[in-house]
């Protein structure tokens, strides 16, 4: 019973970390490059959704557009203030250019709102719980994984179903190929960040209907999306998709076990180790990840 | 013998950095005497840790090429045996220490054997879960403290057995004992048969393999020795701080804090760590004491390092030490 419940709110909060995690494998698989700002591509949006709701006196669901909007806008920048000249560097210099970023806005958001933690007092959803037979859920965390699902559903269909997905995902296999085909792959490369920010703005407007925020709170997403992409495959959608499940329920069902053999050590405060813990077992026995096509 | 005479010799730098390098031991030798406060002692003291920790790094980091971002745990590891042996059985730092870097370089054989299987991005972000694994693991190990962390006993009198003294010149002597003993070894490895073996795997791994180099091997030494480094500037940072805990030993900035310092002076380069610290360190330390505590303007020290970060990641990707040796280079 505790064990159904906890893969249910698993789920539900795996959803949300599998939107997360979409953005980081499709710049990945467009460019091959780890944007470490992800988390704090995450924060920003979370804060927009904050501030939106909080100024405008509207629900928090009702601002996500201004979540997306800045979450892209965000995106475009990056890649061309800084994302277009680390390319031609070594992958070193990729990792501590995102890496400068992560902690520009992480400070930056320091700067301007301070280390205070804030969280959505009220809205439509906050505070109310679903009830269906035995099982209890949060109506904040039932709605955001409804919407990450819808959102998900979404850039499947742009990347398989339009010519614009067509063009990126060519752009993804062989950027010198699509470039003789015509495409602008740089365009496509601005596209997969513009994408890559706004969906993580949309998790993160979602998100702060029910969890803090505060300028760190990336780290441990980004973590969590570096899980998931790996165990998913880097650049995998699909893969993103069901790691991004796979950890919510691991991170749900950890303290459950733990509580069920009466062991104190594997209590909730480990739940996020595991997740660490997991990335590394995976990377190492299987590196491409569980659908992974790419290295 | 021969490593010993490789180690001492600077003949294949050029005449300027050998200048510079005298002229840096003598202002270091009297810079006790030159008067200066405690907090710029600080700074130096600080700025030659990282030194320390930089060089180390740049063995696997930049000769060997292999983004490494988890040296922290290697800091804590260092530290938490200096002060656990002091604390438990108030064995000597001389004793503690040799035995938390066997403990680092022990640990490190085992996780590397793991994680140099991996390459690339895979590599750099199993090497972060690792350190914060290790780091969740201590924050909540009752029996080393938790995230209360440990406070070292203090000693009645000034100690060398257990390196506590009243004031910073002997620790300021130590660690710069220490920092020319990472200079000389550096100066030995980059010659050695080791530093020749990374280089290659550095620039191409396939065609170092085929000549035989066994290139996981060779990364998996570099490593343990990039660890030993690192405990020892953790033992010493045990010592000096009197104080420990997972966050200030243990953190993922710290690990960052390593590989950008030496990235940013210029990775695989003899001076390019040290050049590293002695820029970062102490804009780090002025900018926190100036601006960072003025009221209102808290984080906007980061944010001017972050941005130079992404500027010269972005421009000049072999750090200053790149930017020096393209201008000799145009000079020439």
């Amino acid at each position: 019973m505790i064990v159904i419940d906890a893969v249910l709110q698993g789920i539900l909060m795996g959803l949300l970390f599998a939107l997360v995690a979409l953005g980081l494998t499709i710049i990945f698989g467009v460019m091959n490059i780890v944007n470490f700002a992800h988390g704090e591509f995450l924060m920003v949006g979370m804060y927009t959704a904050y501030w939106t709701s909080l100024l405008l006196h509207v629900d928090p669901l009702i601002t996500l557009p201004a979540s997306v909007a800045v979450g892209m806008l965000l995106g475009l920048a990056s890649y061309y203030w800084l994302v277009k000249y680390l390319l031609r560097g070594p992958m070193v210099a990729q990792l501590f250019g995102t890496f400068g970023l992560m902690l520009f806005l992480r400070y930056l958001a320091q700067f301007l709102f301070g280390t205070d933690y804030r969280i959505v007092q009220k809205g439509l959803l906050v505070g109310k719980t679903l009830s269906l037979g035995l099982f209890r859920f949060d109506w904040t965390k039932t709605a955001a994984a409804m919407l990450s699902l819808l959102a998900f559903l979404f850039v499947h269909y742009l990347l398989h179903r339009t010519k614009l997905g067509k063009a990126l995902r060519a752009t993804a296999l062989n950027k010198e190929a699509a470039s003789y085909m015509g495409i602008r792959t740089e365009r496509m490369n601005a596209l997969a960040w513009a994408i890559g920010g706004g969906t993580v703005g949309v998790a993160g407007g979602l998100l702060v209907n029910f969890w803090y925020v505060y300028p760190t709170v990336g780290l441990l997403f980004v973590m969590i999306a570096f899980a998931s992409v790996a165990l998913g495959g880097f650049g995998s959608i699909q893969g993103a998709f069901f790691a991004g499940v796979l950890i919510g329920i691991i991170e749900m069902l950890f303290p459950v076990f733990g509580h069920l053999i009466g062991s104190d050590f594997l209590g909730p405060h480990f739940k996020f180790t595991v997740v660490y813990f997991a990335y590394f077992v995976i990377v190492v026995l299987r590196p491409q990840g569980l659908f992974g096509w790419k290295h | 013998m021969e490593a010993l005479r490789d180690a001492f010799d600077f003949r294949d730098f050029s005449k300027a950095e050998r200048i510079g390098l005298v002229l840096f031991t003598i202002f270091l030798l009297i810079f006790p005497w030159l008067g200066a406060g405690s907090f710029v002692k600080v700074v130096v003291i600080q700025f030659l840790l990282f030194s320390l920790f930089g060089m180390g790094w740049n063995t696997i980091g930049g000769y060997g090429g292999q983004v490494e971002l988890g040296k922290a745990q290697y800091v804590g590891l260092g530290a938490y045996t200096v002060s656990l042996m002091m604390v438990w059985w108030s064995i000597p730092f001389w004793v503690s220490m040799p035995i938390g870097v066997g403990i680092a370089v022990g640990y490190s054989f085992i996780i590397g054997y793991p994680l140099f299987r991996l390459k690339g991005h895979y590599f750099a972000i199993a090497t972060i879960c690792t350190s914060l694994v290790l780091q969740d693991i201590f924050i909540n190990w009752k029996l080393v403290g938790a995230a209360k962390g440990i406070e070292l006993p203090i000693r009645e009198h000034p100690d060398f057995l257990y390196m506590q003294f009243k004031s910073d010149t002997y620790y300021f002597y130590f660690i710069m004992a220490l920092f020319y003993t990472a200079i000389f070894y550096m100066n030995w490895f980059r010659k050695s048969k080791l530093g020749y073996q990374l280089r290659m795997i550095k620039d191409d791994e396939e065609a170092a393999e085929s000549l035989g180099i066994d290139a996981r091997w060779c990364k998996i030494k570099a490593y343990s020795i990039a660890s030993a480094f690192v405990a020892v500037g953790g033992g010493f940072l045990a010592v000096y701080n009197l104080y420990i805990d997972p966050y200030s030993v243990m953190d993922l900035d710290l690990s960052i804090k390593i590989a950008l310092m030496a990235m940013l002076g210029g990775a695989g380069s003899m001076w390019g760590p040290i050049i590293g610290a002695a820029f970062l360190v102490p804009l780090d330390r002025f900018l926190g004491s100036w601006l960072g505590g003025q009221k209102g303007l808290i984080g906007i020290d980061f944010m001017i390092y972050s941005a130079l970060i992404m500027v010269v990641s972005a421009y000049q990707p072999r750090g200053f030490w790149g930017i020096i040796e393209q201008f000799r280079r145009k000079s020439a």
